[in-house]
């Protein structure tokens, strides 16, 4: 029998704030994307972000990285103003902060091991190259993909890209992780595996989490809390059972195919 | 003067704008204490060796077909000694540079513009940005500065080609030695031919690279953006070094160095 999601993901397991987005603003040109987001996440917990396709999901967590750069509000990261910070100093803290992308991006012209070698070379955490091996080793065995190593992603498959960006995103053992879209595009056995992968990575490391996803199977896997995004703004926030109960249309939507 | 929206005055000038921009910001990180040194090499190596034969191939063909094609003219006039001179001072001063020039942004500057969009397309650039690395000085600021280095290198190897093709030429029609032919080669070149045509092609280099990584990094809209980035590095690094050239000569002149 599966296990229920509140034996899965506990409540809200610290009071320690790591993320606190504060009327988060975007725009491209009239286009209004975030319109006030606010959201919070603790330590060692993880949200996930839902929304519709074009919503500003991958907007919203690529401002929080400053890939994108907010035309109004506050992002506190990790204690740190990340609006505020130099170059230099947002490098330091982005060591921090893993980010799983939708499209895996993974350095086509490298192997899956330099791939794994290339966020350590700038960091304190590869001091000398038999760290560097152990880490990298670390990391396959944990995705169970340790017999990639030598393999371009070309020669990998969807899932597989998947998982060895995972081990790519945590090799620099971030405290907050950030995925977009983990599933996307996946069969449901290996998406179902991805998250599971996610869960157990997570309590390895101890990480924090924001999932951005419109799959509410990611949520009731994965979620402690759902954050929805609607027109820019943090339209509700709950449990995946708060959400389930729901009679919000808008809300309700989400739960048409489940 | 009206710039519409969208027409090709204004496209120009966002053009020139963005460019300007993508200059000033390889100057202000060209000289940064963290230079990524293995990857200026590999670069260097990959464009220089990369080059090379195409270049040593056109550079033959060229001093071959000058000399060939010059002699009649030159028989004309009772001037058939001044060959070698008349050859040496052509490769050296222009055609070589040019010519070597527009291979390398056709070769190396499409290359880079191909290699980079499709990094940038596939979110490898923003993977490389959230680990902390900063993809401008690690991607751009070495194919830059590599390009820079060794255009240079290829015209000084390519006009030493051609030379010796000339002598080949000479010798198809009259036997000469090459010591009198060298005498007469380095007795025609003065540091007034030399110097402005090693100058410039330091230009022509950074052109290459600046133009290919600048169309890399603003490539939009999917592959088609790839491909036509690649077409437009070519395009706009042509254009540039023939400006360049226009400009060196003037300079030159006003010198009193032709």
């Amino acid at each position: 029998m599966e296990e229920s999601h509140a034996a899965r993901v506990s409540a809200r397991p610290s009071q320690e704030k790591v993320l606190s987005l504060r009327g988060l603003e975007l725009a491209f040109g009239s286009n209004k994307v975030l319109r006030g987001f606010d959201l919070d996440l603790y330590r060692g917990e993880n949200v996930m972000v839902l929304g519709k396709s074009g919503s500003g999901k991958s907007v919203l967590i690529k401002c929080i990285v400053r890939l994108l750069m907010p035309t109004g509000g506050s992002i506190e990261v990790l204690g740190h103003d990340l609006l505020g910070l130099d170059q230099e100093e947002l490098d330091h803290l982005r060591v921090r902060i893993g980010f799983l992308f939708q499209s895996s991006a993974l350095y086509d012209s490298m192997t899956v091991e330099q791939n794994l070698r290339f966020p350590l070379r700038r960091h304190w955490m590869a001091t000398t190259p038999g760290e560097a091996e152990a880490l990298v080793t670390e990391m396959l065995a944990a995705v169970g993909l340790a017999h990639t190593r030598s393999l371009y992603p070309s020669e990998l498959s969807g899932g597989m890209k998947r998982r060895i960006a995972l081990a790519r995103t945590l090799i620099l053992k971030p405290e907050i992780v950030l995925y977009d879209e983990p599933t996307t595009g996946l069969d449901p056995i290996t998406g179902k595996e991805i998250v599971e992968l996610i869960l157990e990575l997570q309590k390895t490391y101890g990480t924090s989490s924001i999932i951005i996803s419109h799959d509410l199977h990611v949520a009731r896997l994965a979620a402690n809390r759902i954050a929805l995004l609607h027109e820019g703004r943090n339209y509700a926030e709950g449990t995946y059972e708060e959400f389930r109960a729901s009679q919000d249309p808008l809300i309700q939507n989400f739960f048409i195919f489940m | 003067m009206k710039t519409e929206r969208g027409g090709p005055l204004h496209a120009f000038l966002l053009e020139t704008g963005g460019f300007s921009v993508f200059v000033a910001r390889f100057f202000r990180n060209a000289f940064h204490r963290r230079f990524e040194w293995r990857e200026f090499v590999r670069q260097s190596v990959l464009n220089g060796n990369g080059s090379l034969p195409l270049v040593a191939v056109t550079a033959f063909i060229m001093g071959l077909v000058l000399t060939v094609q010059s002699r009649p003219t030159l028989a004309r006039f009772g001037a058939e000694s001044m060959l070698p001179a008349m050859v040496a001072v052509s490769v050296v001063r222009e055609i070589v540079p040019v010519i070597t020039a527009l291979i390398c942004a056709g070769k190396i500057g499409s290359g880079m513009g191909a290699e980079l969009g499709s990094m940038k397309v596939t979110e490898q650039i923003d993977a490389m940005e959230v680990s902390g690395t900063n993809p401008f000085r690690y991607l751009a600021v070495t194919r830059i500065w590599s390009t820079t280095l060794m255009v240079p290198l290829l015209v000084i190897l390519a006009s030493g080609i051609a030379i010796w093709a000339s002598w080949i030429g000479v010798n198809m029609k009259d036997p000469l030695s090459w010591q009198l032919f060298y005498r007469q080669v380095f007795d025609a070149l003065s540091l007034g031919d030399v110097l402005p045509a090693f100058i410039k092609s330091f230009f022509f280099g950074f052109v290459v690279g600046a133009v290919g990584c600048y169309k890399g990094f603003t490539t939009a809209k999917g592959t088609e953006g790839v491909g036509r980035s690649a077409h437009n590095a070519v395009v706009m690094a042509s254009l540039l070094i023939f400006i360049i050239d226009l400009l060196a000569v003037q300079i030159t002149d006003i010198l009193g160095l032709n």
